[in-house]
């Protein structure tokens, strides 16, 4: 369709060449709604600026497209690399396209607090559309009790994955609480094994897996309240219950022999290259703690990919006690209505369908925040042990990582956290560090 | 550290030759071992990682994981599973053939403008005297040092009210506009070292400053204009966030813009992708520097002033 | 998609012509004045569209940039100095000065030794082994950062002891026997730094060499003869004859470089974002604008930079006087 456009236009354009020069707005196609870049105000086109990974990206994509088809609404879906830098400098310059999908509240506070986001009302997303929503992915759109964000995608990162036919001989069995857990790694221990495998090199967002550790350990601590209460800074960093945290990663994570190279290693391992000797038929190391995108050709080996309900396992990260409060840390991608325009808001209630993932859930690492998803569209039974680990929880809690300032969440929280691991800085220096770049509001 | 060990008693007869020599090829003398050893070093020094990216470019992702490039010299076998699918995948992925087109779209304007505008104000700034000439170039050059990125915003605001924004237009005049402060520099100040009686002896045959420009100065500057039109051509070909802002992903989207957005994952996936992709891109540049070499003959500037 | 060629083609040509057309109109109009008027206005004729190209996306955004410096993070209130203070008064702040002195004090001088050397060396070579030389130190600039990045990572990864290093350093250093390193989180004596800086180096000293070299195939044939006749040896040829004529290049270079990497954040923010005390001025500002999203903490990073840089402006100033009694 775009091609035949195009064509049309270079025969009209090659009788006209010097028009077409002068006229500026023919030198770049914009036809069909033209770049991302298009402004969103009253062209007509629904301009949706998302940042989810290519293959999910390449199915929302398609069934958006298909949908808006539909309902007779001409839409523009385009994917950038880092929405979360790009979509501020356009708000500021009134630029923003219709709607953008950003996978960080804290972004989406910051464009509420400029006045720039339309609150998803009633009668823009009916109810009834979300009322069988994962527990939690609604309140992670919330900003001040108002909808701001809508998931459309969710990731699921309490997950622990392990060499399914190494562990199956060696019969360990998945731990139901966090003692559990401790008491699996002094087991595999003894056998001669190495529990973890852990890193955190990430180049710029370096130390960012030990965020997700720390989130994962408060929550189960400190329970869904006390959680909330540590990522909008009421419980300082400087307090008991992250210092519960990282007492339970010293003794069980960070000890001798619990991870390959010691803990000095850890912070210089490129966190997709942690589990590399996982897969081999002695593992390495046992256990990787990771959200369910590293289940990609991108991190594992072909072969594993290849063959996953075979070779590789999972288990839920265990509550603090077994059938005790069960919260899972999760993250997703949110839908932000950042133009007030019928259009914009029709494509908005079609972003809710919960058969908006149908045609991205067979190819990619797509799971539906809506408990009502068709799992039989998930492409292993890998991929539904995942969503179910969301699905059955409590709540999902938002990475607060992605909902704390950009000063801390993607900071100083990797950054000291860093520090700490590679032992340049003690816990408490660490911890103080981070409460005192937290900005004044 | 730059010139051959010759002792004062052996020089005389040899430099003649060599002068003669020299005056015939263009060259001031040959090269001795310690040139030829210095700047073999470098360029081996200088090829290595481009190499390692060349060769990783062509392995399957897992091989490149599991073991070093340079393995490939001793490991044959290794060989028989290069491929091209990081190529393939890249170009269908990423989109990458219209948006090299969109690269040279935007680059050829972005270059060619700017060095003849840089150009007319380096020769006002050398050849013509007015009162605020030395503050006037010393703002230029205190501009150098400002990011091109402050002025995202406030550009992105007024495109937006001119309806400019994710056209080529919009991005040629940012291009314009952040690369001339570079430009009248680097110009200006090789303009300086031109024989200023020779300007003068022009002005005193009548010419005027629009034909002393055009017939004398200009001619005379080709090297200093090629090297700056290789550099602004290389910079706009490789930047990322220009476009990225005032261009956006989409139809027109060159291919640096493609590249990230079409094939790097949320955590850092695709990093065996980059590889071809950023090869991919290098070519055109590379070849331009070939073209351009020509402007860097001795002899050039000399036979524009006797002309 | 042949439109889109042929349109920038046509847009060259037409740009430029329009550009002289421009510039012959400009000439034409200040012709119509007296004669004293004609000299008086043409130079500013002549200025006039590179300046406004330069008000417009630089002059007008920076003085934006300094009034932003005395308000907040979203620039809807005054708070005086407040960011400065903050600023300068920050422990990790003095860190990322001293990083950025180092910089400033290493890459410009060896950029410009670098070029030089190959200027210089490479002119002797026969014209194809000069080509293929210059090629070659010139490949790294057709790389964008995110490139170099992928490139240096090859160079600089580490892993664990006891398994197989894919990157080319610690391949070498465990070769020969010893534990590797991890280079880039090695902070004695800033030796990760100087790893950052090698990649800049890599990178721009193709820069550095084109421009000298123009500068010395520029130098007059006879002024060398002249040296020559004199018995004056190759070595003194090059620092009395060759270094004084090329002089204003070399300072062209150095001068360039180093405001360059006064602001430079692409190489740090890749590869470290500044983590293991790498941090550099530029990072923090690419942070504070993109990350934090903080104005007036960003604006302010701009305005230190754009002090820092009058004692180079000072320098200009007395270059343009000696100039002029040259002339």
């Amino acid at each position: 369709m775009r091609l035949t456009a195009t064509r049309r236009r270079a025969a009209f354009a090659a009788t006209a060449a010097a028009l077409a020069l002068t006229t500026t707005g023919c030198l770049g196609s914009s036809d069909d709604g033209g770049g991302g870049s298009a402004g969103g105000s009253d062209d007509g086109v629904v301009d949706i600026l998302a940042t989810t990974d290519p293959l999910v990206f390449d199915g929302l994509k398609s069934k958006i497209e298909e949908m808006a088809d539909e309902a007779g609404i001409k839409v523009n879906v385009q994917r950038v690399d880092n929405i979360n830098q790009l979509i501020l400098t356009k708000i500021q310059a009134n630029d923003a396209p219709d709607i953008a999908v950003i996978p960080q509240p804290g972004v989406i506070k910051q464009i509420v607090d400029r006045g720039k986001a339309v609150e998803i009302t009633d009668d823009i997303v009916p109810a009834d559309l979300l009322s069988d929503m994962t527990p939690g992915t609604l309140e992670a759109g919330q900003i001040d009790g108002k909808q701001y964000g809508m998931m459309i995608s969710m990731n699921v990162k309490s997950l622990v994955f392990y060499n399914k036919q190494a562990w199956d001989k060696a019969g360990y069995k998945a731990p139901e609480s966090l003692d559990d857990l401790a008491a699996l790694g002094d087991q595999i221990k003894s056998d001669g094994g190495t529990p973890w495998c852990f890193g955190i090199e990430s180049g710029a967002a370096t130390g960012w897996p030990v965020t997700d550790w720390f989130e994962d350990l408060i929550m189960r601590y400190g329970g869904a309240d006390g959680y909330n209460s540590w990522v909008t800074h009421e419980t300082p960093f400087d307090s008991d219950l992250v210092k519960q945290a990282a007492d339970f990663m010293e003794k069980n994570v960070l000890a001798d022999g619990d991870v390959p190279g010691g803990r000095g290693s850890i912070s210089s391992v490129a966190f997709g290259d942690a589990e590399d000797t996982m897969w081999d038929d002695k593992p390495g190391c046992w256990m990787l703690k990771q959200g369910n995108f590293i289940v990609s050709a991108d991190f594992i080996p072909q072969d594993v990919v290849d063959n996953v309900d075979e070779r590789i396992g999972v288990f839920g990260f265990p509550p603090a006690e077994a059938g005790g409060e069960n919260p899972v840390l999760g993250g997703g991608d949110l839908a932000t209505l950042l133009q007030d325009n019928a259009d914009a808001k029709a494509v908005m209630k079609m972003l809710a369908n919960v058969d908006i993932g149908t045609t991205a859930a067979p190819d990619s690492s797509f799971i539906s925040p809506h408990t009502g998803f068709d799992t039989s569209l998930y492409p292993s039974d890998l991929t539904r042990q995942i969503a179910d680990v969301a699905y059955k929880s409590d709540a999902v809690l938002f990475d607060g990582s992605d909902a704390m300032p950009g000063e801390v969440g993607a900071g100083t929280f990797w950054k000291e956290m860093t520090a700490w691991i590679s032992e340049q800085e003690d816990l408490d220096t660490a911890l103080k560090n981070i409460d005192d770049s937290w900005p004044a509001s | 550290m730059t010139s051959t060990q010759t002792t004062p008693a052996a020089a005389t007869p040899t430099s003649k030759t060599r002068k003669r020599a020299a005056s015939r090829e263009g060259q001031p003398q040959k090269a001795g071992w310690f040139a030829r050893i210095v700047v073999f070093i470098l360029c081996f020094l200088w090829i290595v990682p481009v190499l390692g990216l060349l060769l990783t470019s062509f392995r399957p992702r897992d091989d490149a994981n599991e073991s070093g490039w340079w393995t490939l010299f001793w490991t044959p076998s290794a060989w028989g599973r290069m491929t091209f699918d990081n190529y393939s995948t890249a170009i269908d992925k990423g989109g990458l053939g219209e948006a090299f087109v969109n690269s040279l779209a935007i680059t050829l304007p972005a270059t060619f403008i700017p060095v003849l505008v840089a150009a007319f104000a380096a020769y006002a700034f050398t050849f013509m005297d007015f009162p605020g000439r030395n503050f006037l170039f010393l703002a230029v050059v205190s501009l150098l040092v400002v990011p091109n990125y402050i002025a995202f915003v406030p550009i992105l605001r007024i495109y937006g009210d001119l309806q400019i924004a994710g056209t080529f237009p919009a991005v040629w005049l940012a291009h314009i506009g952040f690369g001339m402060s570079l430009a009248i520099y680097i110009l200006r100040n090789y303009m300086a070292t031109l024989p200023k009686s020779l300007i003068e002896s022009a002005k005193i045959d009548g010419a005027s400053h629009f034909q002393t420009f055009f017939r004398l100065v200009l001619p005379m500057s080709v090297p200093a204009l090629a090297a700056f039109a290789i550099f602004q051509f290389l910079w706009v070909w490789n930047d990322l966030l220009v476009a990225l802002i005032f261009i956006g992903p989409g139809d027109n989207a060159p291919i640096t813009v493609a590249l990230r957005n079409n094939l790097m994952g949320q955590a850092g996936s695709g990093q065996n992708l980059i590889t071809a992709g950023g090869f991919l891109s290098m070519v055109l540049p590379i070849a331009v520097f070939l073209a351009m070499q020509r402007f860097f003959v001795r002899g050039l500037t000399a036979g524009a002033v006797k002309g | 998609m042949l439109l889109k060629i042929l349109n920038a083609l046509i847009t060259v040509g037409v740009g430029v012509a329009a550009a002289v057309v421009l510039y012959w109109v400009l000439n034409k109009l200040a012709e119509l004045l007296p004669g004293r008027w004609e000299d008086r206005i043409k130079p500013f004729l002549y200025i006039l569209p590179a300046y406004a190209a330069l008000v417009f996306y630089l002059v007008y955004p920076a003085v934006q940039t300094l009034v932003f410096s005395f308000a907040n993070a979203q620039s809807t209130e005054w708070v005086g100095l407040d960011n400065y203070t903050k600023l300068l008064q920050s422990s990790g702040f003095q860190d990322t000065l001293f990083n950025t002195l180092l910089w400033m004090a290493v890459v410009p001088v060896f950029t410009v030794v670098l070029g030089l050397a190959m200027a210089v060396l490479a002119d002797r070579l026969s014209p194809m082994w000069e080509s293929t030389s210059k090629t070659i130190i010139f490949l790294p600039m057709a790389i964008s950062a995110v490139g170099a990045g992928t490139v240096w990572g090859l160079i600089y990864n580490y892993r664990p002891q006891g398994r197989e290093q894919i990157g080319l350093q610690n391949a070498i250093v465990t070769a020969l026997g010893f534990d590797p390193i991890v280079w880039l989180q090695t902070t004695e004596f800033h030796l990760n730094s100087f790893f950052l800086m090698i990649m800049l180096l890599w990178a721009q000293a193709g820069f550095s060499m084109v421009l000298l070299s123009a500068a010395v195939k520029g130098v007059p044939e006879d002024t060398l003869e002249a040296a020559r006749i004199d018995g004056a040896n190759e070595r003194a040829i090059f620092f009395r004859v060759v270094v004084p004529q090329i002089w204003g290049s070399v300072i062209t270079v150095y001068v360039t470089t180093l405001i360059g990497v006064m602001k430079i954040f692409d190489i740090v923010y890749v590869m470290t974002n500044g983590g293991f005390n790498t941090n550099v001025i530029g990072n923090q500002f690419f942070n504070e604008l993109f990350t934090n999203f903080n104005n007036g903490a960003a604006a302010a990073i701009v305005v230190l930079l754009m002090i820092a840089t009058v004692p180079i402006m000072w320098y200009q100033v007395r270059n343009f006087r000696r100039e002029e009694s040259m002339a």
